[in-house]
């Protein structure tokens, strides 16, 4: 359903990703991981095209976009049918909660404002904040941010949800509560694309986790087989320095 | 200078002042709004780095902060009529009072431009993407989310640049408006109270000074209330007022005192 | 258009004869609007018992009016005043003596010395409170303490300002010709009606104010360069 085909980029002559295959089913969710440098953000961010791939296809439901020459159409589209949750949640500061969630239906997708704001309510009750709706983002915690950011994000009912890194930049008290949100709305089938260190978040929530190294794909399976027994010495490498514990080697 | 000081002409030319207190604001009303519109104009290319236009728009910049302001003054007042003649618009009927205005507007434009470009790069990046990817436009994520907020960082400098416009108004005289400046040089033609009208002349300033202040700053508070404390906006603002200063494209420009 | 723009070339040798009265200005009232700027800004920092107030009357009077009524103010008052003190003290000196230019020297630096307090706080309030400590606990006096930790700091942070304030006073210089002192606006006024090409004059004199300006900015950037060697270039 959503199908990643030769995605190459380059930040001037270091190329970072160097031809990415990648299929996700609906329904699925795909933890990335990998080093810093790997190229998962990246990777991440070209989906909805905030960064520009220089070749390669993406396809989400019957959208196919060409990445050496896409249309402004083709993108704008694109990003229709995804949804972005980000590190540093990037609320917009000068609205509400609820103004922040409503924004996208009322704006993009041109829906009556009262739908708009039920609509609204519903989600941020749904994420834990139904108390919170018309507070100021710099009035909430980290964690209460990100739960408006999940919310916005699945406001606009994206065919995929892409999260870069949701809880990095949390306390660690805090992250807590994020992950549960979102363990919520796997559950409910949601298909999530997530960049994580958690590990043991990932070996909980995904169908699939890929491995990334230096811009390629080196490994991917089920968490269960990954994490216990990975094929690649890089993947090993890895997996030993992030949670020496959870790797047994023969 | 011969006549004795007496108090009384103080209060008494005051009186006699404030009517033309209101061509002074008038001037300052005028070419801010004109001035705020040509910023806008001014900085979009740079913002958007419109081949062109950028350089255009860095040398307008250049031009009206690196020259004094009465001398903008006298050359559009000459000047224009003659650049209007090559288009056929004779313009020698016009009052004095619509090329000052015109000159102070250009004149703002380009200290208001570098305020807008100021602000809009202060919007932090994060904003913009968020916009985006949920789907907005360049023009909606920039009208709706930039904007807003760029204004709101982009007031004090505003609010300082109103200040300081308001002072140069005094400058209009040379050209025979009679605004402030200009009335407080006539009164005394007769009574000889010169330092008495200059008196009443300042105290009349900076009265106004101080109320457009605190007028300002209800504004930024009502304005920056979404960011919770003053800490947030203190940091902004002074995360701008620096960028206000900088010399990286080689002709940032101030003027007349310390602007900061 | 009746444009003669071989004139302007013309009109800008003839201003040139008055860059240096412009200079002249510009320097005497920035050097003494900075002492005085200083010594109000060390007033308002170290909250000197009688003198803070007055500094800070001074400053926001002098920033809360034009610099014209500045130069008015002292044209018409200062006689007045230097008249009755000289009388009353018996002295022989009266202010017809002053020249015209004394006047605009000590007006715009009045002025000055209002904006460049602001600076030198400015870059004062911007170097680490732990200079400070770290320069008491090694048993500095304050005076030793600010003339070799604190003010070289101080300029360094203040160097866009300072630009700034040297380039607005510069401009500023052109109300001189009230005071009838023909720098280089009174000199293109001259220049204008004798020979009435009045737009040409003022695009020479234009010229003029924009190259010195530039040439003042690149010297700053030149200066900032230096300085910020030792600096962890912070700003920009």
């Amino acid at each position: 359903m959503i199908r990643l085909t030769q995605i190459r980029k380059s930040f001037g002559r270091n190329e970072v990703l160097k031809g990415i295959d990648l299929a996700v089913e609906k329904g699925e969710v795909v933890v990335i991981l990998g080093p810093s440098g790997s190229g998962k953000t990246t990777l991440l961010r070209c989906i909805n095209y905030l960064e520009k791939p220089n070749g390669g296809e993406i396809t989400i439901g019957d959208l196919t976009v060409h990445c050496k020459h896409p249309s402004k159409k083709d993108i704008h589209r694109l990003r229709g049918k995804t949804a972005m949750v980000f590190q540093q949640y990037n609320l917009f500061r000068h609205k509400t909660a609820l103004e922040n969630v409503m924004e996208g239906l009322v704006v993009v997708h041109k829906v009556p404002k009262e739908e708009a704001r039920r609509r609204s309510a519903e989600l941020l009750e749904k994420v834990g904040l139904g108390d919170k709706l018309n507070a100021y983002p710099s009035e909430l915690s980290g964690g209460q941010q990100q739960r408006v950011g999940i919310a916005r994000a699945l406001a606009l009912n994206p065919e995929v949800i892409l999260l870069d890194e949701p809880t990095s930049a949390l306390d660690p008290e805090l992250v807590g509560e994020v992950l549960a949100v979102i363990r919520k709305i796997a559950k409910e089938g949601i298909t999530m694309i997530i960049v994580t260190h958690e590990m043991g978040f990932a070996q909980d929530v995904a169908s699939r986790v890929v491995f990334m190294d230096q811009g390629v794909i080196v490994e991917e399976g089920k968490p269960s087989e990954l994490f216990r027994s990975p094929k690649e010495e890089r993947t090993k490498q890895f997996l030993q320095r992030i949670t020496p514990e959870g790797v047994y080697s023969i | 200078m011969g006549t004795p000081f007496d108090i009384t002409y103080v209060f008494d030319y005051f009186v006699k002042l404030l009517p033309s207190l209101r061509i002074t604001l008038v001037i300052v009303e005028f070419s801010l709004l004109i001035g705020l519109g040509v910023g806008l104009i001014v900085a979009l290319p740079r913002l958007y780095r419109i081949p062109v236009l950028q350089r255009f728009s860095q040398v307008y910049v250049s031009f009206f902060r690196g020259t004094p302001i009465l001398i903008q003054l006298f050359l559009f007042y000459y000047g224009l009529p003659e650049m209007l003649k090559l288009v056929h618009l004779d313009v020698s009927k016009v009052p004095a009072l619509y090329f000052v205005i015109f000159a102070y507007a250009l004149n703002s434009g380009a200290y208001l431009s570098e305020a807008i470009r100021g602000a809009v790069v202060s919007v932090d990046r994060g904003q913009v993407e968020a916009a985006y990817a949920i789907g907005m436009t360049g023009y909606q994520s920039f009208a709706r989310i930039v904007l807003p907020q760029a204004l709101a960082l982009a007031l004090p400098v505003f609010a300082n640049h109103t200040l300081a416009h308001l002072k140069d108004t005094s400058l209009a005289f040379s050209l025979g408006i009679m605004e402030l400046t200009g009335k407080a040089q006539t009164l005394p033609t007769m009574s000889r109270h010169f330092i008495e009208s200059y008196l009443s002349l300042a105290a009349i300033y900076f009265i106004i000074c101080i109320v457009l202040e605190k007028l300002f700053a209800v504004v930024e508070r009502r304005l920056f209330r979404h960011e919770g404390g003053s800490v947030k906006a203190g940091k902004a603002v002074g995360g701008l007022k620096r960028l206000s200063r900088r010399f990286p494209a080689g002709l940032d420009l101030p003027k007349e005192g310390a602007r900061s | 258009m009746k444009l003669d723009p071989a004139f302007i070339w013309t009109a800008f040798i003839q201003l040139l004869s008055a860059v240096p009265t412009t200079l002249e200005l510009t320097a005497v009232s920035v050097l003494c609007g900075l002492l005085i700027g200083t010594a109000a800004a060390l007033v308002r920092i170290y909250r000197v018992p009688v003198l803070h107030p007055l500094a800070s009357a001074y400053v926001t009077f002098i920033r809360g009016t034009p610099m014209l009524t500045h130069l008015l103010l002292i044209m018409f008052g200062l006689p007045m005043i230097i008249d009755s003190v000289a009388e009353g003290l018996g002295l022989p000196f009266r202010s017809v003596s002053i020249p015209m230019i004394g006047f605009a020297f000590i007006s715009f630096s009045i002025t000055a010395g209002a904006y460049m307090s602001e600076v030198v706080r400015s870059g004062i309030l911007a170097v680490n409170r732990g200079q400070f400590e770290a320069a008491y606990s090694i048993g500095m006096t304050t005076p030793q303490l600010l003339r070799r930790i604190v003010l070289p700091q101080a300029f360094a942070s203040a160097l866009p300002n300072l630009s700034s304030a040297v380039i607005g006073t510069m401009h500023s210089t052109t109300l001189a010709f009230i005071a009838s002192v023909v720098e280089i606006n009174a000199k293109a006024q001259i220049v204008a009606s004798t020979n009435w090409k009045f737009f040409e004059a003022y695009i020479a004199a234009a010229l003029l104010f924009w190259g010195l300006t530039i040439a003042v900015e690149r010297l700053t950037a030149l200066l900032e360069k230096r300085i910020h060697i030792y600096n962890r270039g912070g700003v920009a």
